[in-house]
This record gives structure tokens, sequence and C-alpha cells, in this order.
């Protein structure tokens, strides 16, 4: 063994013991490690055989991808530069009225002599604003009611596994099963939405709520306070913050997934992106995913900033801070 | 008036109350002593109708305590107010106990609620500060808003359970000075626990001294001799220490 100390005499037989031991304890976890490998790799080729994986495909379609890239980014020009002709992607985006129209006759919310016609991007914004909002009632009913504290232990796992159903349930097949209801609309989409909402939204509710504190919940109690006000006062006061903050996260979610819901036909970006796909028209589909993008993260900036003054830690938000501030300033110079 | 009689609490094995009994006529300001373990906290929540007794009885003129009600008020050690709503907001729970749970919600309280409110903030010296959301307030000012929403509950007797004791000195001295005044003010019948010896003589009118769960002492100032603390702390071994060190 020539891993054994050459001196054995200087070291006791514990400390021999030991060693050994550990050594035997690492050799073990290499065997197992080894194996674990092997295990982990067959499993990963069973499934590239599933999903019928191929090198040879994606080689033999290349050059059809690579066509398809050169009109997802139409060659152009900028000030002589050469670049994607950004022109292309413009027209297609004002042509079909993806963002939005101002005009001076027509259809559409009115100020001083023009009329804002939303284009499809707020079709896809309503679907996730509007689905939140509707979903937001359950949620809040079946989360609070499914936490421990709330409803005694076996009662709440009725209100826990309605969620858990929900969120099996992804939010694209909600809005297949409610096809009979509402046909294939943003208005079926919606609902979808609102459903998903329920079970997501909730679930993030009651997990909010096993954070709170005892001690609020019993001095809410001491006062003299009924069962209902404990909930609300002792323990729903102090997750105000959180609750509003997870509800603008799932917003963010929820603009995402009306994203998709075009994809089944459900009206907004998706469907505009699904139908340019059944023409063949990749740039018009590159026109469409960038007004995507922009409504994304524009839905995320927002919802970020919000959070950001709500839990406020950050004394710099200038632009939320001016305006949620601005009606109680208005307020206050008007009542003195 | 307040009478206690043959109280008694376990937990288990565990005797946290054993046999006390005591009458406190109105308007007395009474400070409970003992070391951590004693039993005052247990104590102060059996008063409370937080924790039930395992036996005996507990009225306030003449009503038994049989659960939290609302002229019963405590302030917490470590202040349990909601951090997130404002020092007149908290104060406003004070009057969950009078006021319907729709009215609550929607914060329709009356308004001699709301006058009270700012009456009890006034009082412990927080008015200016009544907007101020309670997550931003020092240790004794959030300990003070927290004896306001006990004022607001317009309670028969006032408990606290080591209301100073995760606060500095000064703090501390300060916050008893507010209790003692709002209790003076109101003619209200209090219970004090505290550990602090010096703060408790500054403060106390009568002394109700724990150990093990019992009462070994009861009596006013003058009572309260060395010889007395010694028996409930046991013997307080930092001047033996200091002597040790110095020597």
């Amino acid at each position: 063994m020539s891993t054994e100390p050459e001196s054995e005499q200087s070291v006791s037989g514990a400390v021999q013991e030991q060693f050994t031991r550990l050594r035997i304890n690492k050799r073990a976890r290499q065997v197992f490690g080894l194996f674990a490998l092997v295990v982990f790799g067959w499993l990963f080729s069973l499934a590239l055989g599933q999903v019928g994986f191929s090198i040879a495909e994606i080689m033999e379609y290349w050059p059809d991808f690579r066509d398809a890239l050169g009109q997802f980014f139409p060659p152009g020009e900028i000030f002589g530069i050469p670049f994607v002709d950004t022109g292309a992607y413009w027209s297609f985006i004002q042509q079909n009225n993806l963002l939005f129209e101002l005009q001076t006759n027509g259809a559409g919310v009115a100020f001083w002599n023009w009329t804002f016609v939303p284009g499809q991007m707020f079709i896809t914004l309503a679907m996730g604003f509007a689905g939140t909002v509707l979903g937001l009632p359950g949620a809040l009913l079946l989360g609070v009611l499914g936490s421990e504290r709330v409803t005694p232990y076996p009662f709440n796992f009725i209100f826990r596994g309605t969620m858990s159903v929900i969120r099996a349930i992804p939010a694209l097949v909600w809005a297949l099963i409610y096809i009979p209801l509402g046909g294939v609309t943003p208005f079926t989409a919606t609902l979808a939405i609102g459903t998903d909402t329920m079970g997501n939204l909730g679930r993030l509710f009651t997990d909010a709520l096993e954070e709170v504190e005892d001690g609020p919940i019993e001095a809410i109690g001491s006062t003299g306070a009924s069962g209902p006000q404990r909930v609300v006062f002792g323990m729903l006061s102090q997750v105000f913050s959180p609750f509003i903050a997870w509800t603008m996260y799932i917003l963010e979610i929820n603009t995402r997934i009306a994203v998709t819901m075009g994809l089944i036909g459900g009206g907004g970006l998706g469907y505009v992106l699904q139908v340019q796909r059944g023409l063949f028209k990749y740039t018009n589909m590159m026109a469409t995913i960038l007004v995507i993008f922009v409504l994304v993260i524009s839905v995320e900036v927002v919802s970020q900033r919000v959070r950001a003054y709500i839990r406020g830690t950050e004394e710099s938000q200038g632009l939320i801070a001016l305006i949620v501030e601005f009606p109680q300033r208005m307020v206050r110079t008007l009542w003195q | 008036m307040i009478e206690v009689s043959n109280l008694s609490k376990s937990y288990g094995e565990i005797q946290a109350v054993d046999d006390v009994s005591f009458t406190i006529p109105d308007g007395e300001f009474v400070v409970v002593l003992g070391e951590s373990g004693a039993g005052k906290s247990t104590l102060l929540r059996c008063l409370n109708g937080i924790t039930e007794p395992t036996e005996g009885s507990i009225t306030i003129n003449g009503d038994p305590v049989q659960g939290p009600r609302d002229d019963v008020a405590m302030v917490f050690q470590q202040h349990y107010l909601i951090e997130e709503m404002s020092a007149y907001n908290n104060a406003l729970t004070g009057a969950l106990g009078r006021t319907s749970f729709f009215n609550s919600l929607l914060g329709r309280y009356p308004e001699e609620d709301k006058y009270e409110a700012l009456r009890a903030l006034e009082t412990v010296g927080l008015l200016e500060e009544s907007g101020q959301s309670v997550g931003q307030m020092s240790g004794g000012q959030q300990q003070r808003v927290g004896i306001a929403r006990a004022l607001v509950q317009k309670p028969n007797l006032l408990l606290a359970d080591e209301p100073v004791a995760s606060l500095d000195p000064a703090s501390a001295e300060q916050v008893m000075a507010y209790i003692r005044a709002a209790a003076d003010e109101r003619g209200l019948s209090t219970l004090a626990s505290l550990h602090q010896v010096n703060i408790a003589r500054e403060f106390g009118e009568r002394f109700l001294g724990m150990k093990d769960g019992e009462v070994i002492f009861d009596g006013y100032r003058d009572d309260l001799t060395v010889d007395v603390i010694d028996e409930i702390y046991g013997t307080i071994e930092t001047e033996a220490i200091r002597t040790e060190a110095e020597a």
C-alpha cells in the first residue's frame, strides 16, 4: 500500500484506523458516483431516442434554416453600414397595427382630436392584465384558506388540493377546456389565465402566510378582536407588501402566457406570429417577436420598479415614487 | 378591583405558576419582579386570558376572565405591532374588539375611536409621528405605540410583559415613565413585569416578587429591602466578581 504514511510508528492505532476508514469511504463514494453517471447517461440517451433526436437531421436541414435566418434578419443598411433591414420590420408593425395608432377619426379612446387605437400588443397585455385581476380574488380566497394557520390541519388541504389540481393543468390546456364556453377568442384565453392565476398566485400567498410572525397575531387577539379580525389585521396586514409583489410577478408571467395563448388562436401578438409562420413570412415573424420582446420587458421593468417601491428599500425609485405620491401631495396642498 | 385566587398553571411537568393569590385595588401600579422563568409572563398571560389557567380564578370587577377581552390590555416585550402600518393604524387596532368585522375591514371606525387613538398617541408623545410607519421607528418609539394600542382598548387593567427588556437604558426609563404617566392619567390598574430592580424601584408602587412560580413577596416600596431582592433573585454575585477582578 503506497498511500500509507512512511513512518507507521509515529502514528497511533486509532489514527491509522480512521485513515483506512476514510479511504474506504472515499472509494465507496467514487464507485457510487460512477454508477450514478452511467445510469444518468443511459436515461439521457433513452430520452433522446424517444424524441427522435438526430444530428444527421440538423445537418440535412441546415441550409433551409440558414435561408430562414436570412429572412428573419433581412439584410439592409443604416447610414451605409450593413445591418438588418429595420424598415421591413417597421412597415409590418405599422401595417398590422402591432403597437397602436393615432387616428383623427375612428373607434378607440379619444383625447383632444386624436383617437388612440390600441394594437395587437394591447390585446395581449389586456389578456394578461385582465386574467390576473380576474384570478386575484380566487387566489386570495384559496391562498388564505389553504394556510394551516387559518384553516385547521386536515381541512386546509381541501384548498391546497384545489390549487394543486389547477396548477397541474397548464394555462394552455385550460384554454382548450374553455373553448366550448367562449370559442377560440381572447376572452377564452383570459378565462384560462385567470384560472391559472388562482392556482399559482394562491400557492404563493399560502407560502407567504407561512412566514408570518405569531406575536402580532397574538397581540391582535389580546385586544379582544374576533377570529376574522385576527386573520385580517394580525396575519394579512403582515403580508400586504409580499402579496402585491407576488401579484406583480404573476402579472409578468401572465403576459408571457398571453403571448402563447395567441398561438392556439387566442388573438393578440401570438396569433399574428402563428399566422405569419403559416405564411412562411419569417421577416414578419421576427417583427412580431421584437414587439413581444418590447412588451414583456416593459411589463417586467414596471413590475420590478413597483416591487422595489413597495419594499421601500431603494430611495431612488424616482419615477414610480413621483407618480404614486403625486395625488397625496396634490390633496395636501389643496386641503391646507 | 382585580382578584386572583389560587391561580396555578402547569405545562406538563413544569409548574409555571403555583397557587398564587392577590388582590389589586383600582388604580394601583404593581411591578412583578423575578428572574427569567419565575412565572411572571405566565401570570400576565393568564390575567390577559391568552393562556388558560390549570386551576384557580381571576375576576376583574367581579367579572371572571375566560379569554382575551378588550378591557384587559397587554404591552408585549417585542411590541408585536404590524410594522407595515402607521402608528395611528396600529393604535386603532386597539378598538377592534368594539368594531364589527366589516367596518374594521373598511377602516370605518367611529369618530370617537379615531380621536381616542390620537389621544393615546399624544399621551405617549407620538402625536407628531402618528402617520409614520412603525417599521421605521426606533425600539423605544415602537414600544410607545404598543402602549398607545393598549390604551385605545380603554382597559380596566393594563398589563406589561417585560416592556423595556429589549431597550437601551435611556429608552427603558422613558417608556416606563410613559406607562406610569398613562396609568396615572387614566386611573388604570397596572401590572408590569420587570427584571431591572432599579427601574422597578423608581416606577413601582407595590411589588410582587416571584420565584419558581410562587409569590414570595408582596409589599410596598418601603418593604422592598436589599434582603428581599436577594431572596427574589438569589444572591447576586456581581459585587463579589467585581471585587475579585479588582484584587
